[in-house]
């Protein structure tokens, strides 16, 4: 079978509205993100007590009942004093959560099948950028690591899009590692590559950026290509980023040994990822990008909910 | 090789088809370029060992190919010829080739020379001399000589337009044969017995010799026989055998050589057919040469002379009510005698002027039976005629021996004589033997013609001379005398049966046949009358002046060739051969067959002959060929590297079945489209016009105002309604039409509110609009507007509308309608035309000034029906009513009977534009009855 691969040209790399418009519409397709589950159960409760107490005090969703195994200190003793139970002051919808992006615009993104729906890079972006909006939207400060502060603006999409744009126009390619540095406890970081980087450069890269409590979740983007490999005949392969070139007589009788190398290429990212409790997804882009955006929403929400378990 | 028609020029070539399996591996080895692809996991594999690094090797196909262009090539070197010459080997004495020479071998010269010159390249490589004899060579003696001037020899060969007599041959064969032991023979034979062919080859089989028969298989086509007969001239098509030429066409040619007609020709299981040219008489005269188109020989040609013309032949019979009785009248005989060969014309009975009409359908033989005396215009034109070369036969009886004028070759007694009556001693005399010059000479006296009665001549000096045929006793019973061109031939004898029964005998259709063909060929007579002694008992003889060759073409004659007497009927000789003899003005013609021939195959069976085939096809240089199909193959294969090296634009898989697909669908459908095109008639016909073309139906011009509109609906509905009720006319249901879009032409008459708001017709509209009006139409303006209209103001607004839409149009001169118009009479009788208004003045186009008695006419009409009516009274509102009859709309000045009056006005408009002035007529029906009655 002949498959038609490409890379892209330095015009079709640069981050533009097409990018920002398909996130924007994905992320609008998708209901809001909810923040915290702890927020969510919160505003449960209140739903149950304020049907028992229903009429009563026009200050009382600020409360929220104290939970068995809370800090005895955040009790609010006077409210809890007016009846038997103990109240808490719910503060943290007020400090919403932080959440870092990283894109993989490395030149090993930009690639594309004529298998693929889209480019790699593409849907990094695409993912990327939804996810951000999906999260302001839902009331998370977002940032891009390494390139801004964490964000509320509504209009996140678009300021991300500046920002990316602006580093595009700096020499250098970009690194296929986010960039090091260990980030503040409790916040969460998005990794959105196809981690063909050496799987012990990421685990260290990972681990640097976790030594602080960050958790995170891998989006492996896989161009369908990469996974089934399926050429034939005399075939040349070109490397990406290196000058490498792999002539190879007949392309078929390689595809085991392909597949093979990947798949333990993968057991080492994905036990790097596990190692500091971070999740991972892949995402072919044959795939539409819903899928992915639902997927990396339901990882989120679940992996704030555990955070959230495990803050409270 | 092989078994094959096929050699090499350079069979060392073929060597190299030796390399083609190296060339194989090293295809196989060189695989096409590789597709290179950008890959970013390639570091993921880049560290493993190539496991075959042996490249995919070029697939099956394209070795295929390839090994096929590079064996196209090799062979191409090789010079390849199909059909190579072959050459036969030979005995040790000399070679003597006979050659058949006659026409019949004409078409397949070129490869009678090729196969002889075989055997003279064979003879020359085995150092044998070569003797050629040619049949038409006659008993010549036959010299051996060395094998390149034996090749002149047989190039300066030529087929003969005639069959030579191979027997004639023989004995200088059987010369040589006795004066050269171990000769080898090869006789190269056309096929045809024709020239007694079996029996030279039963001479030949007994002469010691060894003798190979090289024949050609195909059969041989001639062309004889031509028949001008009074419907078409037919030609005998012959051949040999069946098979070869089972159709084809003959062509006919005049004498400068241009094709007059062509005519097709199938033989079916026989070997004799005929074509068939039916042509015009002046044409098929003008036929002088007829050939088998592709015949290429003496054989297929027939030469036409002037005894094939066929000649219009006119009668005059002094007689007048002879058609009572055809028996008695001369006319009868000699149509009888005359058409078998000849058109004939005859004199329409009562014609007021019968010589001068024949005369006028340029006649070349005009035949006067018995009549006396021609004088003025009539015999100024008569000798006119014979001047120019007319041939004027007259026949005698009453009226001719009581008055002859001076168109007879000689001076005639009064009164005749009478043989064998009632008061006579002397017995009906019998018709002596014609002698020269007459041109009966060698037609057989019948002993039973007898002549009773006859006109006689003054034995004047030179009266033998002019002569043609006399009785028993030396009187002239058939007298000729040349009159500038032409001749003067008098029957001393009526051409009924009544003076002698030389009529009712086929010497009389020979004799007749003689004149006719002697007709317009004067000059040959001049000659021979000139020539002083009467006793030339040697016929004449004429020069050749064009002969054909061997292959069927005119040219000079050769010098063997000798004159032929002008009575020449045999086929054409090696003394005479086949070609026009004579002057231009009478050609006589030799052919190579005679009309009755026929070509039979020989055939040598029983006969120690060894046979060879001629050599059937030509060789067929392969080379061209064999490079073209590389250089394609090429082309292919650079396509198709292309292609492997992804450089082509990718079909999609499912594309290609498709496009093929629609290639072969399209290839299918070429010629199915025209009928398809056929069947689709060329522009639509709207239903509406269908309806109005199957039923005359009133229509309205639809001005744009939609209350206008309804009005004129309503109107002519309401008159449609009327005339159904009241007259015979079943009129449809109105139409309103748009003359922009419409076609007008199903409508007789066309109501045409004017509105003034509305814009003016397009020109091309306009163009419409009077075009209708040129053919018949007729269309009612009306402007509506008899209100407002002050016969001194200004124009209306309406007036000014339809002033600016007719000043495009033919608009005859207009009136208004005077009284005795016949549009006032046509159903009703009427004084004007009223519709809602009454004042208003109806235009109508101006009749010609009135003649004679107005008062017995009370009415009057032009040639034709008014193109234009112009009205201002609204007639549509005026017509227009409900079901019980009454005004729909106020009519001004609202008289109880006007829309009555409306409705009959629109009757009679209708009735007018229907039937035109046949009213005009009708006023007069009182007196033609009456007139009738008595």
């Amino acid at each position: 079978m002949a498959v038609e691969a490409r890379l892209l040209d330095a015009e079709e790399r640069a981050v533009g509205g097409r990018q920002q418009e398909a996130a924007l519409g994905l992320a609008r397709r998708l209901p809001s993100l909810v923040v915290a589950a702890k927020e969510i159960a919160s505003s449960a409760m209140h739903g149950v007590h304020g049907r028992k107490q229903a009429g009563t005090g026009e200050n009382f969703w600020q409360f929220r009942p104290f939970v068995m195994g809370e800090a005895a200190s955040r009790v609010d003793w006077r409210q809890s004093a007016r009846d038997d139970r103990y109240y808490v002051r719910e503060r943290e919808w007020e400090s919403a959560h932080t959440v870092w992006i990283w894109m993989d615009r490395s030149p090993s993104m930009a690639f594309a099948s004529a298998l693929a729906l889209q480019p790699k890079l593409d849907r990094a972006l695409v993912l990327g950028l939804a996810a951000a909006d999906l999260l302001v939207r839902g009331g998370e400060r977002v940032g891009l690591l390494g390139l801004t502060r964490p964000l509320a603006a509504r209009s996140i999409i678009e300021r991300f899009g500046e920002v990316l744009h602006a580093v595009d126009r700096q020499p250098g390619e970009p690194d296929d590692l986010p960039p090091a540095g260990a980030l503040a406890p409790r916040t969460r970081v998005v990794l959105i590559s196809d981690f063909l980087t050496p799987p012990a450069e990421l685990a260290a890269r990972i681990a640097d950026l976790a030594s602080r409590g960050a958790r995170g979740h891998l989006v492996i983007i896989v161009d369908p290509v990469e996974e089934t490999f399926p050429f034939s005949g005399h075939t040349e392969f070109l490397d990406v980023d290196s000058k490498a070139v792999m002539r190879i007589g007949q392309a078929e009788r390689f595809r085991d040994d392909y597949i093979r190398r990947l798949a333990a290429h993968r057991d080492a990212v994905a036990s790097a990822a596990r190692a500091k409790g971070w999740s991972l997804a892949i995402h072919r882009t044959d795939r539409p990008a819903s899928e992915a955006l639902l997927a990396l929403r339901m990882q989120l929400e679940s992996s704030l909910d555990a955070f959230a378990t495990g803050f409270a | 090789m092989l078994g094959l028609p096929l050699a090499f020029t350079i069979p060392l070539a073929l060597a190299a088809l030796a390399g083609l399996p190296v060339l194989y591996v090293l295809l196989r080895v060189t695989p096409p370029r590789p597709r290179r692809i950008p890959f970013p996991p390639l570091k993921l594999i880049l560290d493993l060992k190539p496991k075959d690094e042996t490249p995919a090797n070029t697939p099956w196909w394209l070795l295929v190919l390839r090994l096929v262009i590079a064996c196209a090539i090799i062979l191409a070197m090789a010079g390849p010829i199909w059909n190579p010459l072959s050459v036969g080997g030979a005995g040790a004495g000399p070679l003597l080739l006979v050659m058949d020479d006659g026409w019949p071998a004409a078409p397949s010269w070129d490869r009678r020379v090729i196969a002889a010159a075989q055997r003279i390249e064979a003879a020359r490589q085995n150092s044998q001399v070569v003797a050629v004899a040619a049949m038409s060579d006659a008993g010549k003696d036959v010299v051996p000589v060395d094998a390149p001037k034996a090749l002149e020899r047989l190039r300066a060969l030529k087929p003969v337009p005639y069959t030579p007599d191979r027997l004639a041959e023989l004995p200088a064969i059987e010369r040589f044969v006795a004066a050269h032991p171990k000769t080898s023979t090869v006789w190269i034979a056309d096929g045809l017995e024709r020239g007694n062919a079996r029996s030279f080859a039963d001479g030949l089989s007994a002469l010691p010799v060894d003798t190979t028969l090289v024949a050609d298989g195909a059969p041989s086509v001639a062309l004889t026989g031509p028949q001008n007969d009074s419907g078409a001239l037919d030609v005998r098509v012959l051949r040999s055998a069946n098979g070869g030429l089972g159709q084809g066409f003959v062509r006919a040619l005049d004498l400068k050589g241009l094709t007059i007609g062509q005519a097709p020709f199938t033989f079916g299981t026989e070997n004799e057919t005929k074509a068939r040219f039916d042509l015009p008489i002046e044409l098929r005269n003008d036929i002088a040469r007829l050939e088998i188109v592709g015949g290429h020989s003496a054989g297929t040609v027939s030469l036409l002379d002037a005894r094939w013309k066929r000649r219009r032949v006119g009668i005059v019979s002094g007689e007048t009510a002879d058609t009572a009785q055809p028996l008695l009248a001369p006319n009868y005989y000699l149509v009888k005698a005359l058409s078998p060969f000849a058109d004939v014309h005859e004199a329409k009975p009562g014609a007021v002027d019968p010589i001068g009409a024949l005369l006028d359908e340029h006649v070349s033989v005009l035949i006067l039976a018995d009549i006396g005396t021609i004088s003025g215009a009539m015999r100024d034109r008569l000798s006119q005629f014979v001047d120019g070369g007319g041939m004027l036969v007259r026949f005698a009886g009453t009226r001719l021996s009581a008055a002859a004028d001076d168109l007879v070759p000689v001076r005639l007694r009064r009164g005749g004589r009478v043989l064998g009556g009632s008061l006579s001693w002397e017995t009906p005399k019998k018709l002596a033997a014609f002698e020269p010059p007459s041109p009966f000479v060698g037609l057989k006296v019948p002993n039973e013609v007898t002549i009773s009665r006859q006109v006689l001549a003054e034995p004047d000096t030179g009266l033998p001379g002019k002569t043609w045929a006399q009785l028993s006793d030396g009187t002239p019973l058939v007298t000729a005398d040349i009159r500038g061109k032409g001749r003067v031939v008098l029957f001393h004898v009526t051409a009924d049966t009544t003076w002698s029964n030389l009529p009712i005998s086929g010497l009389f259709v020979d004799m007749l046949r003689k004149i006719v063909a002697m007709s317009g060929d004067a000059r040959t007579d001049i000659t021979a009358d000139a020539a002083p002694a009467p006793v030339a008992s040697k016929v004449e003889t004429v020069a050749p002046s064009r002969s054909l060759d061997g292959f069927g073409t005119l040219g000079p004659p050769p010098p063997t060739a000798k004159p032929v007497p002008t009575t020449f009927a045999g086929v054409s000789s090696i003394d005479h051969p086949s070609g026009f003899y004579g002057a231009a003005e009478s050609l006589l013609a030799v052919n190579a067959l005679a009309p009755n021939d026929r070509i039979p195959a020989a055939t040598f069976a029983g006969l120690r002959f060894r046979t060879a085939p001629l050599q059937a096809a030509e060789p067929v240089d392969l080379r061209p060929w064999l490079i073209g199909t590389a250089f394609l193959l090429f082309v292919l294969d650079s396509l198709a590297s292309l292609w492997l090296a992804g450089k082509l634009p990718r079909l999609p898989r499912r594309a290609v079945p498709a496009a093929l697909a629609l290639m072969l669908a399209g290839f299918a459908l070429v010629p199915a489209p025209t009928p398809a095109h056929a069947a689709s008639p060329a522009t639509e016909i709207s239903p509406r016009d269908m309806a109005s073309a199957l039923q005359t139906r009133l229509a309205y011009v639809v001005s744009g105002d939609a209350r206008v509109d309804e009005i004129s609906k309503q109107g002519l509905s309401t008159l449609s309604a009327t005339l159904t009720n009241r007259t015979s006319l079943n009129a449809g249901e109105p139409v309103g039409i748009d003359p922009a879009k419409d076609d007008l032409a199903f409508y007789p008459l066309l109501y045409w509110p004017v509105v003034a708001g509305v814009p003016q017709p397009s020109p091309a509209a306009t163009a419409k609009i009077a075009a209708f009006m040129r053919q018949g139409g007729t269309i009612v303006f009306d402007t509506r507007d008899a209100l407002s209209t002050r016969s001194s103001g200004p124009p209306t607004a309406e007036t000014a509308w339809l002033r600016q839409l007719l000043a495009d149009v033919d608009v005859p001169e207009l009136e208004p309608v005077p009284p005795s118009h016949v549009v006032t009479k046509t159903f009703y009788l009427l004084d004007a035309f009223v519709g809602r208004y009454a004042s208003g003045q109806t235009w109508i186009e101006a009749l010609p000034p009135a003649i004679g008695d107005t008062a017995n006419r009370p009415a009057r009409s032009g040639d034709g029906v008014s193109p234009i009516i112009v009205t201002g009274n609204d007639l549509a509102s005026g017509w227009a009513g409900d079901e019980y009859g009454e005004a729909l709309y106020p009519l001004v000045p609202g008289d109880p009977r006007q829309h009555e009056m409306a409705l009959r006005g629109g009757v009679n408009l209708v009735m007018y534009t229907l039937t035109g002035n046949y009213k005009a007529d009708q006023v007069h029906v009182r007196d033609l009855l009456e007139r009738l009655a008595h």
